[in-house]
């Protein structure tokens, strides 16, 4: 599994990365052969030789002590690069099972946990606010420069990091099914913990451990620029750029400058290799999410029957249409994948009209076409969108801005997720009503107030105050119908609006839909993946399936006698 | 009143917090290497008069109770007394703080300045060819601040700017590492400590000058190596604020350009915020290395001394002071962080 993941990684690797991925392995290499291969001695002075520039015989040049440059620059990675890893490791060891210790006494519960695990991240945050570089300058200063103390110096000030990433990662996981099935096995907690958690959280130790490995070779490398680290003879980078800094100002650059590069180039490789260990470990992360909602809308397609018929369509041509779309087709900017092809529809005044089709089978993509809200990597490749006489697609975007809301309402899925988190309910409202009207703040209180009554939402002047968070699913979905609604909108375009709620919420939130929509005379499309939704609510119902409208036609007969292959498809799904 | 219950609650744990800093600290600086007394009066002072010092400086008494008499005089301002230099570590301090706060505080200026709006540009949803361009340049400096220690990237400077890179470019383009003022300048009166702030006061635009010119390099190395935390998450924030579906849907009701695009920055500054303060912290070493780079005469340069001297009270002071001074960076950080974010919860750690 480990290993088929590195390869898919490297597949999907930029060239430059395979690069510095080879020059990461050339450092390590060093690190293990560097002082054998040096050509000339690099611990011996040779004072006739001092501050030589670079020459066929020392490319690097020599140092003030005469000796060669470039057999330094080789052997000092194993300096470095041993007191990185072997620090990191220590880190490693010491701070993950101290990690799961506190998370595991922690998440039993009680008071006294609480208050132990309270205590405990405050003291470790004292730790952490010692600045890193001087607290590891003192301890080295205290316990002396030896290899081994520069070691337990940089482990030390790293550790709490891994305590804390691991801590907070066993504390999500051991409420995880998994762990409670292990649980119930029989297992003790500190097995569980161990042999069952712990792997889980691996995959961010490991992240980290990259990002660390570099960081304490900086740290390597600072300590001993300022004489606090290791001391010179032995072929280090910091202490040698410090050594060759003198001579910088005068022109003598080779000095600081070879390790200098030497060092930059070092961070960058293990930067790069961590960068890449992250993707091995995650493959999730970083794919993109347009990569992957077209892979699934190809899944799916290849799932069910290919598009079989011909679409059928059994509607007469509805006289002026407040929404028709004609000939649509939409594709991501960087492939010739369509997601929609050859969409037609029309919407009569104060009509309603169901989109139905599993997920993936393109149907946000259409609402968030006639909205001209697609994402910049998705484009619209054919067709039209037409709203009365408005040409959508044509449509600069503050026309397009004065008419939403006002002329065309939407209704976005998880209404929860559709609030700025940051922004309370008032204050959207308020902003709302000025995008389209010059309104006081104080009128547009009394408006919010009022247009929340108006959805049944109980105590409205207390609601203003509140933020997202605070709002239950289906008081957060009232408020963006409130939105939708206020200037009783021709069009209202509603995708999944019911998404998330528990069924008796579903029902009053439609019927309220339908209720207010009727009153002001607005035609509805109603996007949903529940067909006795569409049912219920729509007067005709489209049918999608990969990217088209298969079949479209009045709710009764299109689910009395539905005449495409894939619409009977879905009805069987349900009857069963 | 929620506010109010936040920082009550805070300030209960800074307190302990503040006295395990200074016990942790007097702990290790008493471990260092070497005794005190001795190295005070030199080698050759008879063994009777290193008694006595040794008994004035309270060092015959168990650690404990040195704590506690430290502790107490370090209420009353008296930090103690370095043996190398014979001066009042407060009094150094004094003078010292104002010189790294201001590399640190400029520095800080500089990365809002430059790669806030940098970051705000390119995490941009639109791809014309000014975005692109930027996320190139974005890209490159993303990979060089990552792997350039400060340290490093200071001496470059100094080689290209100062050095005239070996005759390839005109020397002296700026001042050379030679502390905050040209050797002939006279520092300004002691107001503020901060040169540029001083200068101004004392009316000597010569000096203001100096000191400005003299302070590009350090400001400039520091901004370059500690923005890049600062700039990948601000972006990286905005472009997941701007991708969101509250973005969307603020658009969609047709909320002004402007409003949608603050709520959005609005809620990438909280994440943004909390790794400032982080980067505070490492503002704080990085300046010891980059004090010592251009001879600044500022706290790191004071600590490195009193390592490398095995002086005592100077390490201690100061990092004393570089603890608490960051729990108080933290502390402010949380406060606002928790003003601008109705989300978070009084009690609770955060992970």
């Amino acid at each position: 599994m480990f290993w088929l993941r590195i390869q898919r990684t490297l597949k999907t690797l930029p060239k430059w990365q395979l690069g510095v991925l080879a020059m990461f392995f050339g450092w390590i290499f060093l690190t293990i052969f560097g002082p054998w291969i040096a050509p000339f001695p690099t611990e011996v002075a040779e004072p006739t030789m001092r501050l030589l520039p670079p020459s066929g015989a020392h490319p690097f040049g020599t140092d003030e002590n005469g000796i060669d440059i470039l057999s330094r620059v080789l052997a000092a990675p194993r300096t470095d690069v041993v007191i990185g890893v072997v620090a990191t490791a220590l880190s490693v060891v010491i701070g993950t099972p101290l990690g799961v210790i506190v998370a595991l006494y922690e998440s039993r519960g009680g008071a006294g946990s609480t208050a132990f695990a309270e205590t405990f991240m405050r003291v470790l945050e004292v730790i952490q606010s010692f600045p890193v570089f001087v607290f590891a300058m003192v301890l080295v200063a205290v316990f002396g420069g030896s290899v081994t103390n520069i070691i337990i110096a940089i482990a030390f000030v790293n550790t709490p990091v891994f305590v804390r990433i691991v801590r907070s990662d066993v504390l999500s996981l051991v409420q995880r099914p998994f762990a409670e099935a292990a649980r119930a096995a029989g297992n003790r907690e500190v097995r569980i913990g161990f042999r069952h958690v712990l792997p889980n959280a691996l995959p961010t130790v490991i992240v980290q451990v990259s990002v660390t490995v570099g960081f304490a070779i900086l740290l390597t490398a600072g300590l001993s620029f300022v004489g606090a680290g290791v001391k010179p003879p032995t072929p280090e980078l910091g202490a040698m750029i410090a050594s060759g800094a003198k001579y910088l100002e005068i022109g003598q650059w080779w000095a600081a400058f070879f390790p200098g590069i030497a060092l930059g180039l070092i961070v960058f490789s293990f930067g790069v290799f961590g960068e890449i260990m992250t993707q091995v470990m995650e493959p999730r992360a970083v794919r993109r999410e347009t990569d992957r909602r077209r892979e699934h809308a190809l899944e799916t397609g290849a799932d069910v029957p290919e598009v079989s018929e011909a679409p059928a369509v059994a509607l007469e041509r509805t006289s002026d249409p407040v929404l028709a779309v004609e000939h649509l087709g939409v594709a991501a900017a960087d492939s010739r994948q369509p997601l929609l092809s050859e969409i037609h529809l029309a919407l009569g005044a104060g009509h309603s009209m169901g989109i139905v089709g599993e997920s993936g089978s393109g149907k946000s993509v259409l609402v968030k076409s006639i909205l001209q809200l697609l994402p910049p990597e998705l484009a619209v490749t054919s067709g039209s969108v037409r709203y009365l006489d408005h040409d959508l697609l044509a449509m600069n975007k503050g026309a397009m801005r004065a008419m939403r809301t006002t002329q065309i309402a939407a209704i976005l899925p998880n209404a929860k997720s559709q609030l700025n988190p940051l922004t309370s309910v008032g204050a959207m409202l308020r902003s709302a009503l000025q995008a389209h009207e010059k309104i006081s703040a104080k009128d547009a209180e009394v408006r919010a107030i009022e247009l929340l009554e108006m959805v049944g939402i109980v105590d409205p002047a207390q609601r203003l105050s509140a933020f997202p968070h605070e709002l239950s699913g289906g008081m957060a979905q009232r408020v963006c119908l409130a939105m939708a609604l206020m200037y009783r909108p021709r069009l209202l375009i509603a995708d999944e609006p019911t998404a998330g709620l528990d069924v008796t919420i579903q029902r009053q939130v439609l019927d309220l839909t339908r209720k207010l929509a009727e009153d002001a005379g607005t035609a509805r499309l109603l996007i949903t993946g529940d067909l006795g939704i569409a049912a219920h609510y729509c007067d005709t119902v489209a049918v999608m399936q990969a990217g088209r409208i298969v079949e479209i036609d009045e709710t009764e007969r299109l689910f009395d006698a539905p005449r495409h292959p894939y619409t009977r498809h879905l009805l069987d799904c349900v009857r069963v | 009143m929620r506010l109010a219950l936040y920082i009550g609650r805070r300030f209960l744990f800074l307190i302990p917090q503040v006295f395990l800093i200074s016990f942790i600290t007097f702990v290790l600086v008493r471990l260092l290497p070497g005794d005190p007394a001795r190295l005070s009066l030199g080698p050759l002072a008879p063994e009777s008069s290193v008694e006595a010092l040794r008994a004035k400086m309270y060092l015959d008494r168990p650690i404990p109770e040195q704590y506690l008499i430290w502790l107490e005089n370090a209420f009353q301002g008296d930090l103690g007394e370095s043996w190398v230099n014979n001066t009042q570590v407060i009094d150094d301090l004094i003078i010292r703080i104002p010189v790294t706060l201001e590399l640190i505080f400029l520095a800080l200026i500089l990365v809002f300045l430059v790669l806030v709006p940098l970051a705000v540009i390119t995490a941009s949803r639109t791809r014309n060819w000014i975005v692109r361009v930027f996320q190139n340049i974005t890209f490159g400096y993303g990979m060089l601040a990552g792997a350039l220690p400060d340290f490093l990237l200071g001496l470059v400077l100094i080689f290209f700017l100062f050095a005239g890179a070996a005759g390839l470019m005109p020397a002296e383009i700026l001042p050379g590492p030679e502390g905050r003022l040209g050797i002939l300048d006279f520092e300004p009166p002691f107001v503020t400590g901060s040169i540029l702030i001083d200068s101004l006061v004392a009316g000597d635009m010569e000096i203001f000058w100096s000191g400005f010119m003299h302070l590009i390099m350090p400001v400039f190395t520091l901004a370059f190596v500690y923005g890049a935390p600062i700039f990948k998450m601000l972006r990286s924030q905005m472009e997941g604020a701007l991708k969101a579906d509250y973005t969307t849907y603020a658009e969609a009701v047709g909320i002004a350009p402007r409003i949608v695009l603050v709520r959005a920055a609005r809620v990438a500054a909280g994440p943004t915020l909390v790794i400032t303060g982080v980067v505070v912290m490492f503002l704080l070493g990085g300046a010891v290395l980059v004090e010592r780079v251009f001879n600044y005469s500022g706290l790191g340069q004071y600590a490195i001394n009193g390592i490398v001297t095995a002086d005592y009270a100077p390490i201690q002071g100061f990092v004393c002071f570089a603890a608490i001074f960051t729990m108080l960076v933290y502390l402010a950080v949380d406060l606002i962080h928790f003003a601008m974010d109705p989300r978070i919860k009084i009690g609770g750690t955060e992970s």
